[in-house]
């Protein structure tokens, strides 16, 4: 009979316990705040679960007969045109019932490809896709129902409409042009034109090898260049459209002809400044034709207050081409457009709109005392707002957007934090975004509360309220922390204690650089929070860490292909210390490979595709007449190195440290055949699971159950036993400081970047088993520190004290999940233990937490029964996704993850 | 190429995804590739526009400028400011 590991190490004596601080109820328990969206938030939320995730070649197309038109143009300028001629010829879609307008697409869920970044992965498969397109679609009607099941994914083609990068629909009368559209642009694109250059550094093979095995997840400068940052709406906020084009009109006219002093790129600013009037009136063109869409609309409209809601959206767009924002309205109106402009100009995950709260600050205060607006009607825009952000999807390829990031986006909405002279910055419009969160539960915008001390307690309680109702957000950000990383990392380019305030999180939980600038409305003057630093979560992405340890323990082989990825060490291993000195060596190889040629990927993304109008948004552009190409930026130092496997890692090597070194229990020799033979049991693809605990034995000789069991009862990281900490402890400190001995292409020193997101679980199916006792092809532990399934055993309090050994600030950041059972913090008292819990964690120096408050029995039947659960949400990584649209292999990981039942 | 008006070919058509929309007219859920109803109002399309060539495999080409670039049936261009309605195609 097929044993799982649950029940060998059950009937061993040495149970997995996946409950800790007591026992769950045996009946499923709900969350327990759950509220209702406002109607016409609910109705707009209603639309998007029924919408499929569409693709266009709209803006494809436009923005490339335009550049074709163009040869011989100066670059920044040719792009800008192509980008006006693109914004100019979208066609705008307004749903009844919508508020707020504008979107990617003219979809609801729009998105679409930018072949001049990368075309080869959908168009290798243009056989296919030709094949598709010129089949006959049968009628789709028959075929809908059955399709919508598990969420908006388009993952097969049905009827009239072509499933493409596993994830888009997209008609198929259109998919002829876009195939003719992206040949345009092979050789052309930048991952054509990188990949042509990055075989000129010398250790390439070594980075093909790498990329094959899966050490690394994914190449940074074709694929999602920018993104993981925090946007700036201030300029447009401050001056209007109008006001930017007629600021860079005069500058074009004071720098035209002029190097003033630099003779490498100061001639650039002239058609920097031209690209930025191009784009802007391609922006207002855009804004433009949605106003007279709304006024068409208007004018058939029959129902005295929809033809209302269309005249006021068009005044309001009318407005907002133009104008600086008066109103509330106005000006959530105009972030919205100015994100969605940055999202269609590249292709973006993790763009951040950041401290929302205190950015429109001026005109809720100011519209409120004046009568404009109450606090209900706040809360409705600021649901409508979330419905919005939901919608966004970002057009990459399958391994990037289904493996990284599990479909989702990343607009990560920051709270709190200090002012700019270091009170407390929460204010009460943060508190309606919270509620609107509450009411409006939606993956987009996640939440992130900045913690400070200085924040008051009601609005803290509040925030755990929201937590309870299971949605992931808010996730807690120690934000003395992050101040201490961003002065370490952004000093030697000017950065002040004072500016380091005005930091919120990018993406996932990237610390990112933003600065202060003085908004005027009505004559009173605010300092608001944005972005101020380039793209992070960039350069070197995802680095396996268990994958680099199974390299080191078998000569460079990849024990999964078969082929070599390093030069052969040829040492012996005879103690830890040379295991640890190996493991070193082949990190900074791996880490110094993927810099250069990531570097120069970047290099050909700023060279053909750079930031325009991203760019004029960020302090200090426009000034300076400088994008991000030339670094016009105030800060640049944001390239990284991520890690995924970290706690796998750890706990590896402590169990060779401990079973072969130490204890002499068994040798290296026996360890390694174990793991090349997954300690006598079946892969996880033919158990059909991605949990530790669901492994099954393959057969009963029971050949490496002793081995196995040293293994799995070796120390563990999570449970404050020093063994496995002080190895935590040493290699973090090794890691954060490594990474600054390489140089991004702005010359500056990379950092360490810690968050999985969803990497860990292909790299765990690329992995062989583990000497800590994981199996092959099982996901990693979640996370950078969040125990692995079932090994912390002495409660929440215990995991701090192994993740806080080492001092956080030394990383852009570090990442705890956490899973709660509801009834561990039921009621008002729950929310205080669950303040009290987070505090704690904060005020030991752990940078980063986030609770997942569900019951495993939940996410087990929703795995069983999806069409039930089209709704639930469960916290992943940094974010928070829809169940039904994240794959087998992290649902797998998220239900084996340790229910806390006590706090 | 479609020669049946649908509902994606209307003016009233707002789309949601690749295979439905709504009418702005009943404020009804509508597929796109069902065949149109009393309120049918066509849009501008490629197809429907006076610069217009046909070609193969759903495309086509665009006259309005001397380059005679590619385009395609489909493409909807109400933001076109070249768009010419060819009656006898719509």
């Amino acid at each position: 009979m097929t044993r799982t590991l649950a029940e060998v190490l059950e009937q061993s004596g040495i149970p997995i316990r996946l409950q800790v601080g007591g026992k769950a109820p045996d009946a499923v328990v709900d969350r327990e705040v759950s509220k209702e969206p406002c109607p016409r938030a609910k109705k707009l939320r209603d639309l998007y679960f029924q919408t499929l995730s569409s693709a266009t070649n709209e803006f494809p197309y436009w923005y490339t007969r335009k550049y074709s038109e163009l040869e011989g143009e100066i670059p920044v300028v040719r792009r800008a045109a192509a980008l006006k001629e693109a914004f100019s010829h979208l066609t705008p879609t307004i749903l009844p019932g919508e508020l707020l307008v504008m979107g990617k697409a003219h979809y609801y869920r729009g998105s679409f490809p930018m072949p001049w970044l990368s075309e080869g992965y959908y168009m290798a498969k243009e056989d296919e896709l030709y094949k598709a397109a010129l089949s006959k679609g049968s009628s789709s009607v028959d075929e809908l129902s059955k399709f919508g099941s598990g969420g908006g994914n388009v993952t097969q083609t049905f009827g009239n409409v072509v499933s493409i990068a596993g994830k888009f629909g997209m008609r198929r009368e259109e998919i002829p042009a876009l195939l003719h559209t992206a040949r345009e642009w092979a050789g052309k694109s930048v991952d054509d034109v990188g990949h042509k250059y990055e075989q000129m550094v010398p250790t390439y093979p070594m980075k093909e090898a790498i990329m094959r095995s899966i050490v690394c997840m994914f190449d940074s400068g074709y694929t999602l260049p920018q993104g993981r940052e925090v946007i700036n709406y201030y300029y447009p906020l401050e001056y209007g459209f109008d006001g930017l084009l007629q600021m860079a009109k005069e500058k074009k006219a004071e720098v035209a002809g002029r190097a003033d002093g630099d003779g490498l790129v100061g001639m650039n600013r002239l058609y920097n400044y031209q690209a930025v009037i191009l784009i802007l009136e391609g922006i207002q063109n855009w804004i433009m034709n949605y106003a007279k869409e709304a006024r068409r609309l208007a004018d058939f409209e029959s129902g005295p207050q929809q033809k209302q809601e269309y005249q006021e959206i068009a005044q309001r767009l009318e407005s907002v081409a133009h104008n600086k924002p008066t109103t509330f309205r106005e000006a959530i109106q105009m972030i919205w457009t100015v994100h969605v402009a940055v999202l269609n100009e590249d292709a973006i995950s993790g763009l951040s709109p950041g401290r929302v709260g205190q950015v429109l600050y001026p005109y809720y205060e100011q519209d409120k005392a004046a009568g404009r607006i109450t606090d209900d009607e706040v809360l409705e825009w600021m649901q409508l707002q979330r419905v919005k952000f939901t919608c966004i999807d970002c057009f990459a390829s399958m391994g990037v957007v289904g493996g990284v990031l599990s479909g989702n986006t990343f607009n990560n909405l920051s709270l709190g934090g200090l002012t700019k002279d270091g009170r407390s910055a929460a204010n009460d419009l943060e508190k309606l975004i919270i509620e609107a969160a509450i009411r409006c539960t939606s993956t987009q915008p996640t939440l992130t509360v900045l913690y400070d001390d200085k924040l008051p307690e009601d609005f803290l309680l509040k925030a755990t309220e929201c937590n309870k109702t299971g949605t992931g957000y808010p996730a807690w950000v120690n934000n003395r922390g992050a101040i201490d990383f961003i002065l370490n990392q952004y000093g030697p380019e000017g950065m002040t204690v004072e500016e380091a305030r005005a930091l919120a999180i990018g993406g996932c939980l990237e610390t990112s650089p933003c600065s202060w600038l003085p908004l005027h409305l009505n004559a009173k003057e605010y300092w608001i929070p944005g972005g101020s630093g380039q793209p992070t979560s960039v350069g070197v992405h995802f680095i396996s860490l268990p994958k680099v340890l199974e390299l080191v323990l078998f000569d460079g082989i990849d024990q999964r292909t078969g082929q070599p990825v390093y030069s052969p060490h040829g040492k012996k291993l005879e103690s830890y210390e040379e295991i640890v000195a190996v493991f070193q060596d082949y990190f900074r190889k791996t880490v110094d490979c993927l810099t250069t040629s990531n570097n120069i990927q970047h290099d050909i993304w700023r060279k053909q595709n750079m930031a325009i109008f991203n760019s004029l948004l960020k302090p200090d552009c426009l000034l300076n007449g400088h994008l991000i190409h030339e670094l016009g930026y105030r800060y640049n130092g944001t390239y990284n190195v991520e890690s995924c496997g970290t706690v796998n890692l750890v706990n590896s090597l402590a169990a060779i440290k401990k079973v072969v070194f130490e204890d002499r229990a068994t040798s290296l020799e026996e360890i390694k055949q174990a793991l090349r033979d997954n300690f006598g049991f079946k892969t996880a693809s033919e158990v059909g699971s991605f949990s530790l605990a669901d492994q099954e034995k393959k057969e009963e000789s029971g050949k490496w159950d002793y081995i196995h069991y040293l293994c799995l009862t070796a120390p563990k990281y999570g449970n404050d036993d020093p063994y496995a900490d002080t190895i935590l402890k040493g290699w973090e400190n090794w890691f954060c400081r490594m990474c600054h001995d390489y140089e991004s292409l702005n010359a500056r020193p990379l950092y360490a970047c810690q968050i999985s997101v969803s990497t860990h679980a292909p790299m765990g199916m690329a992995t062989i088993a583990t000497p800590d006792g994981r199996l092959a092809g099982t996901t990693f532990a979640d996370a950078s520190l969040s125990a692995y399934p079932g090994t912390d055993r002495n409660g929440p309090y215990a995991l701090f004290e192994s993740a806080t050994v080492w001092d956080h600030s030394l990383s852009q950041n570090s990442q705890m999940n956490l899973k709660l059972h509801p009834t561990a913090v039921a009621g008002m008292q729950g929310c205080k233990k669950l303040l009290a819990l987070t505090q704690a964690y904060m005020r030991k120096g752990g940078f980063h937490i986030q609770y997942n408050v569900v019951d495993s029995k939940m996410l087990r039947d929703a795995q069983q029964n999806p069409d039930n659960y089209r709704d639930l949400m469960v916290r992943v990584a940094g974010f928070t996704q829809y169940w039904v649209e994240i794959g087998k292999p992290i649902q797998d990981e998220v239900i084996a993850r340790t229910e806390y039942e006590g706090v | 190429m479609n020669t049946v008006m649908q509902h994606m070919d209307c003016r009233n058509f707002a789309a949601l995804d690749v295979a439905k929309g709504i009418c702005h007219r009943t404020k009804e859920l509508v597929l796109a590739d069902t065949e149109h109803c009393e309120h049918f109002v066509a849009t501008q399309k490629c197809k429907f526009c006076d610069h217009f060539v046909a070609g193969d495999q759903y495309l086509g080409t665009c006259n309005a400028v001397p380059s005679k670039p590619m385009t395609y049936p489909d493409l909807i261009t109400v933001t076109c400011e070249m768009f010419t309605a060819a009656a006898a195609k719509a």
